[in-house]
Formats: structure tokens, C-alpha cells, sequence
């Protein structure tokens, strides 16, 4: 302690900052010009400042790119639009009288949403489809599985219909040999699972926000296995057996089909 | 966005996207999204998780479009939500029992820094910049929020508080624990980096 009055008090960030009155701002200033202490906490302020002010500021996305962030956005506002249309009681709703007005706003959405499922659902039977030589065919795109006891909620029924997807992904991973597995196979894994990762996460989060906590562990299981299996450098067999070690410690084939065969 | 959307006010973009017109609303995210990107990123120090809080942000916006106050300002109603965002996305991210401004909390956060490599490590990677950057995101997320919204966007302490449903010197406090934090990290930098920082 210096004996200085202001000691440790948060007077000097206050002036820094303008946060004080014209009488405490005399007072300090008053006091800095004979106290060397303070001078230097305002000297060290103002450091800080310009330091802070050199770094770069980030305001979006890499490079600039926002297409990503705003198709995200635009499907999990469809999302929340489809739910809201199928529940009597959306938390999203205004408290009285806005339903209609919700509802209302939710329509444009809900046609996109239709879309955007067809979209994704298209997107990965196309990569199913390609003939990559000596590339093991995971087994045959199955329909759309049928939201059976998912009680009509779509979240449910989409995001089992996900599930099914994915679990041919992750069958097909896990019953690789990785010795036996050629560049192009795995590149083929890599992308399938790529494809899949940002509904992963979107589901992941849907489901956390609903509080379907079975659901979102094996959502989250699944983003870690598609985010090992898509983000690595390397084709090469131990990167596979990685993502294999991760499949059965995480028991996720058997796990998905708990999920799966539960109703959603 | 078209020429229309582009010259229209924040409030006339609210109630036609209230109304359900989806194009206003991506307007209003447009013209809005980098001052939300800034603060969450500034907040989480990487791309992943400030897109997490980004996208947060404009949902909440989106289900109270109806609440918006047509008098208001968009961007002091914007900077609330992605503040009470930042905080509940560090909370869903941390252990049971986490609070960020409890008395009990502002005293275990002044020493309990986040993950990641001291002034010390810092200083010897960069320039003083990104010692002090580094800092900040070692901070405790309550001293780290308050401390982004008053030095980076220019808020006032009574409207962080305000927007924290906090008393305003729970808000100072945070502050000057920051400043403190960060003054420390000024000095071991300079020693660290024999004045060349």
C-alpha cells in the first residue's frame, strides 16, 4: 500500500473510462498530477488501450464468409417454425395473443424447412451414389425412416430420420479395415461424414434445447465421431483405426440403435 | 438485401419481419451481424463457439420480435441480448452450480482464470497486443464480458448492468478486477520481453 488515498479503489478505471461525475473526475485529476502511482495505473491504461486497439477485430466468420452461417441460422429458424406449428405451446410464443401472429410469421419458413430437408436428404443420397472405384458401397440408402412413435413432433422425426443416415456412415466406418482401405475409400468416408456434421449439430442442440437429453448425448457422440472423421489431414490407416477406437469407446453403433429403435 | 429492405429503419424491418416476412428479417441480420459476431467473439475467442452465440442471438431476436418496443433502439436491445447469450453459453458449457456475478463468484473468479497460456508463455510469442488479447480471454467470463462491452463497444457501466439485470457496482467491480488482471500481465510482459513489448 502506497498511502495513496485512492489506493486500490476503481476510481482511476472509472476516469479512464468517463464513468465519473464532474467533481470526482476534478478530484482525481487533481490527485494524479502529484501521485506518481496513479499517473502510472492511467499511463498503463492507456497501454492497454492501444495495445487492444491494434489487434485485429474479427467481426465474421473466415474470410468473410457468411453463406454458412446464415444457412445455419435460416435452418434452425425453419426449425423452430416447424415445431411451433406443431405444438400448442411453443416457448417461442408471445404470451397472449401471438400465436396467430407467430404462426403467421412461421409459414414462409415452414415451406423453406420442407426444402431444406429435401435438400440434405438429397445431398446425401447423391454422395451415396457415387462409384468410386474399389470403394465398398455402405449398405443401400434406405427411405426416409418413418417417424412411427415420434408422436408427429418433427423434431423427433427428423432427427431419427438423421439418425438412420448417420448410422450407415458410422457402420460403414467402424467395420473398415483400415489396412485394406484405400485413399479414395477413406476421402469417401470423410466426405460423408462432412456432409453430415452441421445437421448433427443442429439436431445435437435441438434436441438440448428440449431437453431430449437421450437424444442430444448420442447426437453429441455422433458430431465428435463425424468431426474426427471429417477434420483430419490424413487418409492414412491409423487416422481410421482412431476413428474406430472413438466409435466403440463412445458404444455409439449400439447406442444409435437404442435410439433409434426407441420410437424417434 | 434490396435497395427497399437496405433504406428501411430497424423498426420498420422489426414489424415486417413480426408480420412474417422472412426477407426483413434477413435484413435486420445482415445489417446486424457483425456487431454480433464482434462481441461474441470477443467473448469466446474463437470462430466455432462465437458463431454458437451469434446464431443464438438472432433465435432470441427472432422469437421476440413481437416484444420489441417500437421506440427503442435495436442495437441497445441487440447488445442485451447477446450479453445475457454470452453469459448462458458459458453457463450450458460449465460445471452444475456456475454463476458468473454472485458475491460468492466474483470473489473465486478473481482466481480462477480460464484455460489457456499465461502473460508469461504469451510474451514470449508476441507483441504486447496479443499478450494483453490473450489476457482478456483468460479472464472469468463475468470480468471478460464487462470488460469487452465497456473498453471494446463503448457501453456504460449502468447499461451493462442494466442489461445484466445486475447492480452497477457488482459491474465495477468486474471492471476493475479486469484492469487489475490486465495491469499485471502489462508488467510481467515488459519485464518478460525486457521493454520491447
Amino acid at each position: 500500500m502506497t498511502g495513496c488515498e485512492f489506493g486500490e479503489s476503481p476510481d482511476i478505471e472509472l476516469y479512464f473510462y468517463g464513468e465519473l461525475d464532474a467533481a470526482s473526475r476534478a478530484s482525481v485529476e487533481a490527485h494524479v498530477r502529484h501521485c506518481a502511482e496513479c499517473a502510472r495505473r492511467l499511463d498503463d491504461l492507456e497501454t492497454i488501450r492501444r495495445a487492444l486497439a491494434s489487434r485485429p477485430r474479427v467481426d465474421a466468420p473466415p474470410a468473410g464468409d457468411w453463406s454458412g452461417f446464415m444457412s445455419r441460422l435460416t435452418f434452425r429458424l425453419k426449425a423452430e417454425a416447424t415445431s411451433a406449428s406443431s405444438t400448442s405451446a411453443s416457448s417461442w410464443l408471445p404470451p397472449s395473443g401471438g400465436r396467430k401472429t407467430s404462426l403467421h410469421r412461421a409459414a414462409p419458413w415452414l415451406a423453406l424447412a420442407a426444402t431444406l430437408v429435401l435438400v440434405t436428404i438429397a445431398a446425401v443420397l447423391t454422395l451415396r451414389s457415387r462409384t468410386i472405384p474399389g470403394a465398398t458401397q455402405p449398405p443401400a440408402a434406405t427411405e426416409p425412416a418413418q417417424p412411427s412413435a415420434a408422436g408427429g413432433d418433427p423434431l423427433l422425426a427428423l432427427s431419427g430420420q438423421h439418425l438412420e443416415r448417420s448410422k450407415l456412415v458410422v457402420l460403414g466406418l467402424a467395420t473398415r479395415d483400415p489396412v485394406h482401405t484405400s485413399s479414395a475409400d477413406w476421402e469417401y468416408e470423410r466426405q460423408l461424414a462432412g456432409s453430415l456434421l452441421s445437421d448433427t449439430r443442429l439436431y445435437r442442440r435441438a434436441a438440448e434445447q428440449r431437453g431430449l437429453n437421450d437424444v442430444a448425448r448420442v447426437m453429441g457422440d455422433l458430431e465428435t465421431v463425424l468431426l474426427e472423421t471429417s477434420l483430419g489431414d490424413h487418409t492414412d490407416p491409423e487416422s481410421l483405426e482412431r476413428v474406430q477406437q472413438l466409435i466403440r469407446k463412445r458404444d455409439l453403433v449400439v447406442k444409435m440403435q437404442v435410439i433409434g429403435g426407441s420410437g424417434i | 438485401m434490396n435497395g427497399g429492405l437496405r433504406s428501411s429503419t430497424d423498426p420498420d424491418l422489426v414489424a415486417r419481419a413480426a408480420a412474417g416476412d422472412p426477407s426483413a428479417f434477413q435484413a435486420l441480420v445482415e445489417r446486424h451481424r457483425a456487431m454480433v459476431y464482434r462481441v461474441a467473439y470477443q467473448f469466446a475467442g474463437n470462430h466455432h463457439d462465437a458463431e454458437d452465440i451469434a446464431q443464438d442471438v438472432f433465435l432470441k431476436v427472432y422469437r421476440s420480435l413481437d416484444r420489441f418496443r417500437q421506440d427503442a433502439q435495436l442495437t441497445s436491445w441487440l447488445y442485451r441480448i447477446v450479453m445475457n447469450a454470452c453469459i448462458d453459453y458459458r453457463r450450458r458449457h460449465a460445471p452444475a452450480g456456475w454463476a458468473p456475478f454472485t458475491e460468492e463468484a466474483e470473489t473465486r473468479m478473481l482466481n480462477a482464470p480460464e484455460d489457456g497460456p499465461g502473460p508469461e508463455d504469451a510474451a514470449y510469442g508476441g507483441e504486447l497486443g496479443e499478450v494483453l488479447s490473450a489476457e482478456v480471454s483468460r479472464l472469468p467470463a463475468g470480468q471478460r464480458l464487462v470488460f469487452t462491452m465497456r473498453h471494446h463497444e463503448g457501453l456504460k457501466l449502468c447499461e451493462i448492468a442494466d442489461a445484466l439485470g445486475l447492480a452497477e457496482g457488482t459491474v465495477k467491480r468486474q471492471l476493475h478486477a479486469a484492469v487489475h488482471r490486465l495491469r499485471a500481465a502489462l508488467t510481467i510482459a515488459k519485464v518478460t520481453t525486457g521493454g520491447r513489448a
